[in-house]
């Protein structure tokens, strides 16, 4: 599961490199999405900190 | 500055960050020194960046593949300073090797910042942006070969995920691939 966005990224790329920019662009954004949530998921112990 | 000039500062920065996977890959294999969830995330995070920079080469410059870079380095100070507070009072512990004194995660905030500060300074070159014309036919070999390693290094990464975390969520402290036993 953690390889999503590596593997999305890989997808704009190809995209990309056939000329593809807005299936590329949608690629990226489902990749920064997947990077986003999963950052959820891994941070969720409480910092104990005094900011 | 032209827009060959940019394009050749962007395959540079390109480079760079596929620099910076290898190092990571190169201290994974050679040091058995396995990634933790937070770091494959800032990883993924220097995919994610470096994307900016290869619709650049492709595309030509625009202050859209710019913009993508932005967003994809502070997704990757935040991921990283999260994990620097995990650690920032002493006695704590900490995850991984240190070079020169820091350890890779604080490295990685140091970089996703670097990354911030140069794309900003690239914006302030407008003429850059004077050839609107796709780029896909005037690629470089620099170029071409900086996508293509970029490429490869976020397959590689993909791949050696997969390996170490199987299909799920990775353990917060890995001790081997799961997919090799």
């Amino acid at each position: 599961m953690m390889s999503i966005p590596f593997f999305l990224v890989v997808a704009a790329l190809a995209a990309a490199w056939f000329d593809h920019r807005a299936a590329s662009l949608a690629f990226w954004a489902a990749g920064l999405l997947a990077l986003l949530l999963l950052f959820r998921a891994h941070a969720t112990d409480v910092l104990n900190l005094v900011l | 500055m032209t827009p060959a000039l940019s394009l050749r500062l962007n395959a540079v920065g390109l480079l760079a960050v596929s620099a910076v996977l290898i190092f990571a890959f190169a201290d994974q294999f050679f040091f058995n020194d396995l990634p933790c969830p937070l770091c494959i995330l800032q990883r993924a995070a220097f995919v994610v960046a470096g994307f900016g920079l290869a619709l650049n080469l492709r595309f030509g410059p625009r202050a859209s593949h710019y913009a993508l870079l932005l967003i994809g380095a502070l997704a990757g100070a935040v991921i990283a300073s999260r994990q620097i507070l995990i650690h920032i009072v002493p006695g704590t512990g900490t995850y991984g090797s240190a070079l020169l004194g820091l350890h890779f995660y604080s490295w990685a905030f140091v970089i996703f910042v670097v990354m911030v500060l140069g794309t900003a300074v690239m914006l302030l070159f407008d003429r850059q942006f004077a050839d609107g014309e796709d780029s896909a036919d005037r690629l470089t070999v620099l170029s071409k070969v900086a996508f293509v390693l970029f490429g490869l290094l976020a397959l590689g990464n993909g791949l050696s995920t997969v390996l170490e975390c199987a299909g799920g969520l990775c353990p917060d402290n890995p001790t081997g691939y799961l997919l090799l036993g």
